[in-house]
């Protein structure tokens, strides 16, 4: 314990190592802040979507003269409210839809309306605190350690410190905790404040503090492995990098690639085309060509499905509930699609630590493809209880007045999707 | 030699790089003895300081110190020794004190200011320079604080890779008499030099060495200094054969 007091205290008097914990506190506060502004944004735009969504909402309902037209012209505001360590891990949150405008409509091609929020950012990756422990920390990390003990060759003052010493050799694996230590507590004081700011958990500070020290111990044994066996300073800088290219880029990057190439997905805009076309169609097309395959499966209104004039709202929701089954397969196969190639992505992430660290920040900040998915299957439930809702208003036409309507469902956040 | 033997060169031999660099070289420097070895470039006389450090393995042979073989025994030998190197690359960041003070940390042998002070005095330290960082000292002032360091140790044997290397005419003096007045105190020490007339300054014995072999040793007479033109006309010849 004194020896690392010792090495601490030495390794703040060093500008080197000042100036990269500089960096690293600098970074990490930038994400830190960057996450915060992303997820009050994000927050602050659900609330206004809330507000809006129910005053219209409440203007469609109060018009409405029948359940057909309200169940047209009412709009559904679903959302997953950002978690509070959604900050730290934007994850999903950048390139996967986490809210919607839903109307009684056919649901799947609401869904996938838009694939991708921002394309770009699904390439770069967004400079978030999951990016500054998973990538540049083992960075900073290379540039503190990889000269340590040639350096001190190059002085001529390898063989003085070894001698005097009484850790002899061990010194230069001091030296080098004690300046991981810096680096780890520059990157996470930020992150603390932010957490308290935010009012994370102790369990979800727990998991982020595990992650970044795990990052840490991963990047400091390769470390001092290298720095044992290459003796040049340069070699060795050359060796880190390399190592972590691999590990930090190429790797996440070619699992991504090569994933996409194993698992087919089909396209959200192929999903969204053949149910328009399924749901346009069926203007054109005879009533039990629309009705017949929708009492197949819900046959419970089978008795209210005559449909006798040229247009009745319980056979424009059936086709487009029709529309829906059209794409059942192809929705399946993106939603699976999708699960597989995150699961390709979850075993290659144990060849690469800086995935892994990044998978294991996305899950805890619940911005990962899983929590995505479990959104997604929110917004279906509440779908089918719009459906329920409507169903005996539109085929029994049950009393639409105004106590059937002050029982129209209104969206609340899944318990995984409750945020903060 | 009456004295207690502290260091003891048993035929060693040492290969760097596949190369002999020493060569069955023997000799022994009893306590309180000021034992200095001399040669050229590449005689050997580093390697023969580091291997008795234990940071270089002999080939054949044995490094004693203290009684002990060196090999396996490095801790312990290292405890009780205090090393100057022939650059003393100290941190040129740090100022006198954090240097001194930093080592002696290393060391665990914390010492108090006033007695850092006191050995900064000894060596010649100027007072006004003690606080500034190393960056601005020149080789001399440097090597002063290496010395004072190696002091400040307080143990009782000191091996000296060329350490007047750098100083001026009265620092050197001044050298010799500290190392002289150390030996009178009990401690054993051994340096390596090309310094023919430094050597015979300071030191009761000198041991020549040639490409890697001993190739003689001379003994200063009880009441006096070795003949430093006898050593040098030795070690001339000891060059050009």
């Amino acid at each position: 314990m004194t020896a690392l007091v010792r090495e601490l205290r030495f390794a703040l008097s060093e500008r080197a190592v000042q100036l990269i914990v500089l960096i690293a506190f600098a970074a990490s506060t930038a994400a830190v802040i960057a996450g915060i502004e992303a997820v009050n944004d994000q927050q602050a735009l659900i609330d206004r979507l809330v507000l809006a969504t129910d005053e219209e909402r409440a203007v469609a309902v109060e018009s409405a003269s029948d359940p057909g037209d309200m169940a047209y012209y009412a709009f559904h505001l679903t959302f997953a409210p950002p978690s509070a360590l959604a900050f730290s891990a934007l994850g999903t949150r950048d390139t996967l839809p986490w809210k919607h405008r839903l109307r009684m409509l056919a649901l799947e091609g609401q869904l996938y309306e838009s694939d991708v929020g921002n394309p770009e950012l699904s390439l770069s990756g967004r400079l978030d605190f999951a990016f500054v422990v998973a990538v540049l920390l083992p960075l900073l990390l290379i540039f503190l350690l990889h000269d340590g003990e040639a350096g001190e060759r190059r002085a001529a003052r390898h063989d003085l410190l070894r001698v005097t010493a009484t850790e002899g050799r061990n010194l230069f694996t001091v030296r080098a905790i004690a300046r991981s230590l810096l680096l780890l507590a520059a990157i996470l004081i930020p992150f603390l404040v932010g957490a308290v700011i935010q009012g994370v958990g102790l369990p979800g500070i727990g998991v982020v503090l595990g992650a970044a020290a795990l990052s840490l111990v991963f990047w400091l044994a390769v470390c001092l492995l290298t720095v044992r066996r290459v003796d040049a300073g340069p070699t060795c800088a050359i060796s880190l990098l390399g190592i972590w290219l691999v590990l930090a880029v190429l790797l996440p990057a070619g699992g991504k690639l090569a994933a996409r190439n194993v698992v087919e997905v089909p396209q959200g805009g192929e999903l969204l085309l053949t149910q328009r076309e399924a749901v346009n169609d069926a203007w054109d097309l005879p009533k039990p060509a629309t009705m017949d395959p929708f009492i197949e499966r819900h046959p419970r209104w089978a008795p209210y499905s005559t449909v006798s004039r040229p247009f009745e709202w319980k056979w424009y929701f059936a086709f487009q509930q029709v529309g829906d089954q059209a794409v059942e397969k192809i929705s399946t196969e993106l939603r699976e699609g999708i699960k597989q190639r995150d699961r390709l992505m979850g075993m290659l992430s144990f060849l690469s630590p800086p995935l892994l660290t990044e998978r294991l920040m996305t899950g805890a900040a619940q911005t990962d493809v899983a929590a995505f998915q479990r959104y997604e299957d929110c917004v279906r439930a509440f779908h089918g209880g719009l459906r329920s809702y409507y169903y005996p208003l539109l085929f029994e036409e049950r009393p639409f007045d105004d106590s059937a309507k002050r029982e129209l469902p209104k969206f609340s956040p899944c318990a995984q999707d409750s945020g903060r | 030699m009456s004295q207690q033997q502290v260091l003891e060169a048993q035929s060693l031999t040492v290969q760097r790089g596949g190369r002999p660099v020493l060569h069955d070289v023997s000799f022994a420097v009893g306590e309180g003895e000021v034992f200095a070895l001399l040669g050229g470039n590449g005689a050997g006389k580093s390697t023969t300081l580091l291997t008795f450090l234990g940071l270089i393995e002999p080939h054949q042979g044995r490094a004693m110190a203290f009684g002990q073989d060196v090999q396996g025994n490095e801790d312990a030998i290292r405890r009780k020794a205090a090393y100057l190197p022939e650059t003393a690359s100290l941190y040129a960041h740090l100022n006198a004190w954090e240097n001194v003070s930093y080592f002696l940390e290393l060391a665990r042998s914390p010492r108090p200011r006033d007695e850092l002070s006191q050995a900064f005095d000894e060596v010649g330290l100027p007072a006004d320079a003690r606080d500034r960082r190393l960056e601005s000292y020149s080789k001399g002032m440097r090597q002063k604080v290496a010395i004072a360091l190696a002091l400040l140790r307080s143990v009782p044997l000191l091996l000296l890779d060329e350490p007047t290397s750098g100083l001026d005419p009265v620092a050197i003096d001044e050298f010799n008499a500290l190392i002289t007045a150390l030996a009178e105190r009990g401690s054993t020490v051994m340096m390596v030099t090309h310094d023919v007339y430094g050597a015979c300054q300071v030191a009761r014995r000198v041991g020549l060495l040639r490409r890697g072999e001993l190739v003689g040793t001379f003994e200063a007479p009880p009441e006096g200094m070795i003949d430093a033109d006898e050593l040098h006309r030795a070690f001339a010849r000891s060059h050009a054969s």
